[in-house]
């Protein structure tokens, strides 16, 4: 056997993939289905969804089917994304999710809106639209997510790690994960975001839960180097700091758990006090 | 100092070292014109608007201080669109410029045609009460009266640039000045539908797919130069290639800096718009906006990344008609991409089986008409790839 196959082999017994298989889209009654376009790869992603793409690849995007189903004049269009993880299919989600939205209880979580359903569920992100009035098209396209919705393998559960966050505050619907360059800093990244209010306070919690208290004390000193402060040998540690770009930041952490809070002013560090405590219980 | 077991936060009273500290608009705003003296800055064709050589791609961005920075050190357009976070894009930039005066700074956005067609034709459902609705959504979540460069986006057929329903929509917003200049934006097939906007009177500004890789590069050339001329600025996206690296584990990063320093070269570019999501890139780029020279070591680092062909295969579909096996080249090209590119032979073994091709499929062909627009060995890679039906599937679980 090719030599080159069996190395590819042996990295993905190492990586403990899953096998992945090609989808076949579902039959929607009364609509006709065009499979029209092509598998999209990171390469030509960009010609599907132009600028967007590069958000999508930012999230480890595998590839995208589309499939369009016809009746007259109507189109319901389905695009189904696959990312590497959950995690990232969150991460992409949450992007575009907004707290305005109508939420549905559809994959791991799903919303409405004008005329597109968009859900995710295990690794993928899914989205469907049709630009429609007709009510029985967009009945349709309901019917279709649900569809979708059951055929995709994978779990329907949050990540778990959004269990983390303080309930006390937190505006609903508006966690998101960041893949890169948290607080637009190289040297921070995969955290889970969330915003809360408290009274005229709004400031957003990130939390990083890294591999090993190593890798938390890496990316702990990489921050407080870049703020003038000499980095900590510690596994646990709390520290008020100016971030140039930021303004104040709250940064605590404890083993590989890493907390921090943005949007809060400097007199405020009872508020963060409270909730990293929390976090790092 | 530490005391690391305590209650409560110690302080670092420093600014970051590649800090500034923040200043407050008003401030800002009263600064900014003594303080960006030596920044290159090019006029964008007949709108007038003085535009500094590098502007903001904000499509990632998801931290309004990165924004807020860009401004602070001298850039002045940001380009958004309607789609970009399904709308949260708008709405982070619009809580950010609403507190800074609006002649300080120049935001472009875009709106999709709903229903256009694969390749590029208006539909039924492509309507101006959709591209309408979309495009007041977007001064909504902009909190703009007006935006200064309203692009119809993705234009790939020029039966489009004359679709009367959107133009005469796009001009109206114009008359009544919700928009500055109306322009498009294009990704594919970029000569042919420049080459047709010059020729028409409609066009502000195009944004249109530059960068050191396109194989098409001169006739974008000779396009854009026939714009340029005709008073239509030109701003350039998709520098990087489509990325910032040249192979999909990111071990070979493009030289940005050479990148754009390369697309700046031709005069007839105004501005380019690279994404930013970071504090890195922002401070490389901004050293781009005040020297624009390249270095002979960037030439090469250019000179390598555009032989590089890397994995994938774009799906330009061309091979299809020149295969006499009527292979699914493109399919296969993507299994190939799956077993070495994702090192996930399953997946490439699923697709496979799915395709019921053999393993020889070239077998009856004695040599390949095949012309790759990547330049892939296609039927070294379809050899390659297609002994892996002989692997028993239990083994690749």
């Amino acid at each position: 056997m090719n030599n080159k196959i069996l190395i590819a082999f042996s990295l993905i017994i190492l990586s403990g993939s899953v096998i992945a298989q090609d989808i076949h889209m579902p039959d929607l009654k009364g609509y006709k289905k065009y499979n029209n376009y092509p598998v999209f790869l990171p390469a030509n992603l960009w010609d599907f969804i132009n600028g967007a793409a590069d958000t999508y690849l930012s999230y480890g995007f595998v590839d995208l089917h589309v499939v369009e189903y016809k009746k007259g004049k109507d189109v319901i269009k389905l695009e189904i994304y696959k990312h590497t993880d959950n995690t990232m299919a969150f991460g992409i989600y949450s992007t575009e999710r907004s707290p305005s939205f109508r939420f549905l209880n559809l994959g791991s979580q799903g919303y409405i809106t004008d005329g597109a359903i968009n859900f995710f569920k295990g690794n993928y992100y899914v989205k469907i639209r049709t630009y429609s009035k007709n009510a029985n098209t967009l009945k349709s396209t309901e019917s279709l997510s649900v569809k979708v919705a059951n055929m995709l393998s994978g779990g329907s559960e949050m990540p778990s790690a959004l269990s983390m966050f303080p309930e006390s505050g937190k505006k609903i619907n508006e966690e998101t994960y960041i893949n890169e360059s948290v607080l637009g800093h190289k040297f921070l990244n995969q955290a889970f975001k969330a915003t809360y209010e408290a009274g005229t306070d709004i400031f957003s919690v990130f939390i990083m839960q890294k591999n090993s208290s190593e890798e938390a004390r890496k990316s702990v000193g990489d921050y407080l180097t870049s703020a003038g402060a000499e980095p900590v040998d510690s596994e646990i540690g709390r520290y008020m700091l100016k971030d140039g770009y930021n303004g104040t930041i709250f940064l605590a952490w404890k083993d590989n758990r890493i907390v921090i809070i943005s949007g809060l002013s400097k007199d405020q560090s009872d508020v963060a006090d409270s909730y990293t405590t929390e976090i790092l219980k | 100092m530490i005391n690391i077991n305590r209650r409560g936060f110690l302080k670092t009273g420093i600014a970051g070292a590649a800090g500034i500290v923040a200043l407050s608009p008003s401030i800002v705003s009263a600064a900014t014109t003594d303080q960006h003296s030596d920044i290159i800055s090019r006029t964008l064709g007949k709108t007038g608007m003085k535009i500094p050589v590098i502007s903001f791609g904000v499509m990632r961005a998801d931290n309004p201080n990165l924004c807020k920075a860009a401004y602070e050190k001298g850039i002045k357009l940001f380009d958004t669109a309607n789609g970009y976070q399904n709308g949260n894009n708008e709405i982070m930039l619009g809580n950010l410029l609403k507190d800074y005066p609006r002649s300080s700074f120049y935001l472009a956005t875009k709106v999709k045609p709903a229903g256009v067609d694969k390749e590029g034709k208006p539909t039924d459902q492509t309507t101006a009460e959709d591209f309408l609705a979309k495009f007041n959504t977007s001064l909504s979540r902009l909190k703009m009266d007006y935006v200064d460069i309203l692009y119809i986006h993705d234009i790939r057929n020029p039966e489009m640039l004359a679709y009367k329903p959107i133009i005469n929509a796009v001009k109206n917003l114009k008359k009544e000045g919700k928009v500055k200049f109306i322009g498009f934006s294009t990704h594919a097939n970029e000569p042919l539908v420049i080459d047709a906007a010059a020729a028409m009177d409609t066009w502000d500004v195009i944004l249109t797919s530059y960068n050191f890789k396109q194989t098409y590069i001169n006739e974008l050339n000779s396009a854009i130069k026939k714009a340029n001329q005709a008073g239509i600025g030109i701003v350039a996206m998709k520098t990087m290639a489509g990325g910032g690296f040249l192979d999909k584990e990111k071990t070979k990063p493009i030289n940005s800096a050479a990148a754009l320093k390369w697309v700046l070269s031709n005069p007839d570019i105004t501005t380019t718009i690279p994404g930013m999501t970071d504090f890195d890139q922002l401070d490389l780029n901004i050293k781009i906006l005040s020297d624009i020279s390249i270095t002979e070591q960037e030439k090469k680092d250019l000179f390598i990344a555009s032989a590089e062909k890397g994995l994938y295969c774009t799906g330009c579909t061309i091979c299809l008609n020149a295969c006499t096996m009527n292979l699914p080249v493109p399919d296969l090209m993507r299994a190939y991409m799956y077993a070495y590119g994702y090192s996930n032979p399953s997946m490439a073994y699923s697709l496979l089986s799915e395709l019921g091709t053999n393993d020889n499929p070239c077998k009856e062909c004695s040599s390949c008409k095949v012309e790759c627009t990547k330049k892939f060995d296609i039927k070294e890679k379809i050899a390659d790839i297609s002994r892996l039906v002989n692997v028993p599937a239990d083994f690749l679980t």
